[in-house]
C-alpha cells in the first residue's frame, strides 16, 4: 500500500469547463508531465475534492497535503499566493455541492501539513460553460509548478516524462505496489 | 383548506434542489414538487464539434461524484455510434472500476443518510461523526469501504477521481498480474465489510420502520407505513453494469423514451403560508414568500412509455432480482442489499481478466453519423448517453442522467407523507442534482425551448 498512501499528496481542484477554475487540473497535468519521486502523488480532483481526496490520505504514511485551487483574495489575475488552513475560517469556503472542505482539513492540520496554493482568477463562466483558462492564469501555471516543486523538496530540477507514458500510466503505477 | 409549505435548499445530498409543498390541516402532503435550483449548463452543446475522445471527458467533469459513471457511459455512446466492439478484458476492468464506483457511493450515501435515523433501542438520532461507539466503529468501517472502492477504482481506472484509463475503443492499459492480486485482496477484505455494514443498516432501517414516531426540530410526526410509496414503475438496463445500441437484445429502447417541459409537469406560482422555524437548519422558507415551481425548476422530465419512472437500486432490483418492496425504507435496503453485489461483481470479474490480454480494439472505426446510446446503471441509476459521431467528431450528444429520471418519480411519492418527513423521502433516491441540471429541453418538434424559461 506504500504507494497507494503517499508521503506528498499533490491535488488540484477545479472545473476545466468553468474557464479559469480550471486551473488545479491544468497544474496537475503539467506535474504528471514530470518525474517526480515515488512518495508524490499527484491527484485532479476535479470537483470531487471533498468527497474523494480524504480517503486518500493515511496519518501514518502521508505528511503533506497540498492543494492547488483558484481564489479570489484581490491579488492581480494570475498571482500566486500560498495561504494556511488557519486563513480558511470554517464555513468559509463550500463547493457547490453543499460540502464543506475547510472543516475537514482543519481537522486533519494537527497529523498533516496543509499547504494551499491559490491563483487569483480573472474569470469564472459558471454556470455558463467555457473551456480555456485565461491568459494572466495560463501564464501562471508554470509558476505554481515551479513553486509546489520547491515545497516538496525537488528543487534539483526534474525530468519530462516521455508523452506515451502518460496515457492512461497510473493504471500501471497502481501496479507496482509492493 | 391546505397550505404551501417550502424547504429550501435540501440537505445532506448533492447539488442544489428544493421542495414545495402544497399540505392538508394535518400537514400531510397533497402534492409535493421537488425540483433542482442549480443553474442548467449547456454541455451538450459543448460538445458538439468536439473529438469523440474529448466529450467523454468533458462529461466527467459535469458532477464531482459521478465521474466515473459518466466517463463510462459516455464513452460507450462513441463506441456504440461508431459501432465498435472493445476486448473481453477491457470490458472486465470497466466492470470492475464500476462496481468499486458503487461500492464507494454506497458507503459515501450511509454517511448522509445515518442522522434520520435512530439507534435501536433508543429514542437517538446517530452522528456519523460521533467519537462514542458503535457509532465509531461503523465510521470507521464506512471510510475503509470507500478507500477500498476507490483503490480497486484508481488500480482498475487509473485515477481515483477522474478515470484516465478508459478510453474510446477499449482502456489504455491493462493491470499487473501483481495489480489483480492486489484488487483481488482488496475485494476479499471489501465482502466482509460489505456484509457487515449492510447488516447493520438493515437493522437500523427495519428499526426506523418500526417506530411510531420521528422527531423533527420540535415536532413529533407519526410515521406512515407507507412513507414514500409510489405507482410510478421503474426502469433498470442491467443488474449490474449496462447495455448499449450495440447489445443483441438491448434492454432500453430510445423510442419509449419522450421528455417534457416542467411548465407541463410542475405546479405554477403560489404564496407560501406556512413557516416552521424550528425545521433543521434554519427552518422552512418565511410565509409570504413566491414560489413557483414551473418556472424555477432546472430540469426537464424525461417520461419512459409516457411515465416518469424511478431508475437506482430498488429499480434494478424489482427489475432483475424479484424485489418487491415499496416506499422509502424499501429503497435504502434495496441500496444496502448491492453492497455484496458490487464485491461479488469485482471478484468475478478478476477471476476472469487475464492480464496479458489484448484491451484495445484495432481498428478504431471513426463514425459515419449513426446514433448510438449507452446506458450504464450508475450508483443513483440508469445513465444513458446519446450521441452521433462522424470522422471522429461528435455532431449530437445528450445526457440523460439518473436523478433526471427521479425528480418527478419521487415528487409523486411525497403524497401522503407528514410534511417533515419529505426530507427523508428525498433522501431515499440518492440525488445527485448537479447531474440532473444540465440539459437542453426540447419540444414535441425537437426545436429547444427551455434554455431561457427554465432559468
Amino acid at each position: 500500500m506504500e504507494h497507494l498512501y503517499p508521503e506528498i499528496v499533490i491535488t488540484g481542484c477545479g472545473n476545466p469547463l468553468y474557464a479559469d477554475d480550471g486551473f488545479g487540473p491544468a497544474v496537475v497535468e503539467s506535474l504528471r508531465a514530470l518525474a517526480l519521486p515515488v512518495s508524490v502523488k499527484v491527484i485532479d480532483a476535479g470537483l470531487g475534492g471533498p468527497h474523494f481526496v480524504f480517503t486518500m490520505l493515511d496519518p501514518a504514511q502521508t505528511k503533506k497535503l497540498v492543494v492547488v485551487d483558484i481564489a479570489d483574495f484581490g491579488g492581480k489575475p494570475g498571482e500566486l499566493r500560498w495561504l494556511s488552513v488557519e486563513e480558511l475560517p470554517p464555513g468559509s469556503y463550500r463547493d457547490a455541492h453543499s460540502w464543506d472542505l475547510t472543516e475537514p482539513l482543519q481537522r486533519i492540520r494537527d497529523e498533516i501539513k496543509v499547504r494551499i496554493l491559490c491563483c487569483q482568477k480573472k474569470h469564472v463562466s459558471a454556470p455558463e460553460m467555457e473551456i480555456g483558462l485565461t491568459d494572466e492564469v495560463k501564464q501562471a501555471v508554470p509558476k505554481a509548478v515551479s513553486a509546489i516543486l520547491e515545497e516538496i523538496g525537488v528543487e534539483y530540477g526534474t525530468v519530462a516524462i516521455l508523452q506515451e507514458d502518460t496515457h492512461g500510466g497510473r493504471a500501471e503505477s497502481g501496479c507496482e505496489t509492493r | 383548506m391546505s397550505k404551501v409549505v417550502e424547504i429550501s435548499p435540501t440537505t445532506r445530498h448533492e447539488g442544489h434542489s428544493k421542495l414545495v409543498l402544497k399540505i392538508n390541516d394535518q400537514g400531510i402532503v397533497e402534492r409535493g414538487d421537488w425540483l433542482s435550483i442549480t443553474p442548467v449548463r449547456g454541455v451538450e452543446k459543448l460538445a458538439i464539434g468536439k473529438t469523440m475522445d474529448q466529450v467523454p471527458k468533458i462529461a466527467s467533469r459535469v458532477c464531482g461524484i459521478c465521474p466515473i459513471a459518466h466517463t463510462l457511459a459516455g464513452i460507450e455512446a462513441m463506441e456504440a455510434s461508431i459501432k465498435c466492439e472493445i476486448p473481453q478484458d477491457a470490458k472486465l476492468l470497466r466492470v470492475i472500476l464500476h462496481a468499486a464506483n458503487r461500492l464507494h457511493s454506497i458507503a459515501l450515501h450511509n454517511i448522509l443518510i445515518l442522522p434520520d435515523f435512530y439507534l435501536p433501542g433508543t429514542d437517538t438520532k446517530i452522528n456519523p461523526f460521533a467519537k462514542v461507539e458503535p457509532v465509531r466503529s461503523v465510521a470507521a468501517r464506512i471510510i475503509r469501504l470507500r478507500e477500498i472502492g476507490q483503490t480497486i477504482g484508481e488500480i482498475a481506472g487509473g485515477e481515483a477521481v477522474h478515470p484516465s484509463n478508459p478510453r474510446v475503443g477499449g482502456m489504455y492499459r491493462n493491470v499487473t498480474e501483481r495489480a489483480r492480486m492486489k484488487m483481488y485482496d482488496l475485494a476479499k477484505e471489501g465482502r466482509q465489510l460489505a456484509t457487515d455494514q449492510m447488516e447493520f443498516m438493515i437493522a437500523i432501517l427495519r428499526n426506523f420502520q418500526k417506530r411510531d414516531y420521528c422527531v423533527v426540530g420540535n415536532a413529533k410526526v407519526p410515521m406512515p407505513k407507507d412513507l414514500g410509496y409510489h405507482n410510478q414503475g421503474y426502469m433498470a438496463v442491467d443488474p449490474m453494469y449496462g447495455t448499449n445500441s450495440l447489445a443483441e437484445h438491448p434492454t432500453w429502447q430510445p423510442e419509449r423514451w419522450a421528455e417534457s417541459r416542467p411548465w407541463d409537469w410542475y405546479m405554477g406560482e403560489m404564496e407560501i403560508d406556512f413557516e416552521d422555524p424550528s425545521y433543521p437548519i434554519g427552518g422552512t422558507t418565511k410565509k409570504g414568500t413566491k414560489a413557483n415551481p414551473q418556472m424555477e425548476a432546472c430540469t426537464g422530465v424525461p417520461t419512459y412509455d409516457g411515465q416518469p419512472v424511478e431508475v437506482g437500486p430498488r429499480a434494478r432490483l424489482v427489475k432483475f432480482k424479484g424485489y418487491d418492496e415499496k416506499g422509502t425504507v424499501g429503497q435504502h435496503i434495496a441500496r444496502q442489499l448491492e453492497y455484496v453485489d458490487c464485491v461479488y461483481a469485482i471478484l468475478k470479474s478478476l477471476d476472469a481478466l487475464n492480464p496479458s490480454g489484448k484491451v484495445l480494439a484495432d481498428p478504431i472505426p471513426q463514425g459515419d453519423g449513426s446514433m448510438g446510446w449507452a446506458a450504464n446503471e450508475a450508483p443513483r441509476g440508469t445513465d444513458v448517453h446519446l450521441a452521433r459521431v462522424k470522422d471522429g467528431r461528435v455532431q449530437w450528444y445528450e445526457m440523460l442522467v439518473p436523478t433526471t429520471w427521479n425528480f418527478p418519480t419521487c415528487s409523486r411519492a411525497l403524497t401522503g407523507a407528514p410534511w417533515q418527513l419529505a426530507e427523508i423521502v428525498v433522501r431515499g433516491y440518492d440525488p445527485c442534482v448537479s447531474c440532473a441540471t444540465h440539459m437542453i429541453v426540447v419540444d414535441d418538434d425537437n426545436r429547444i425551448v427551455a434554455q431561457k424559461l427554465i432559468q
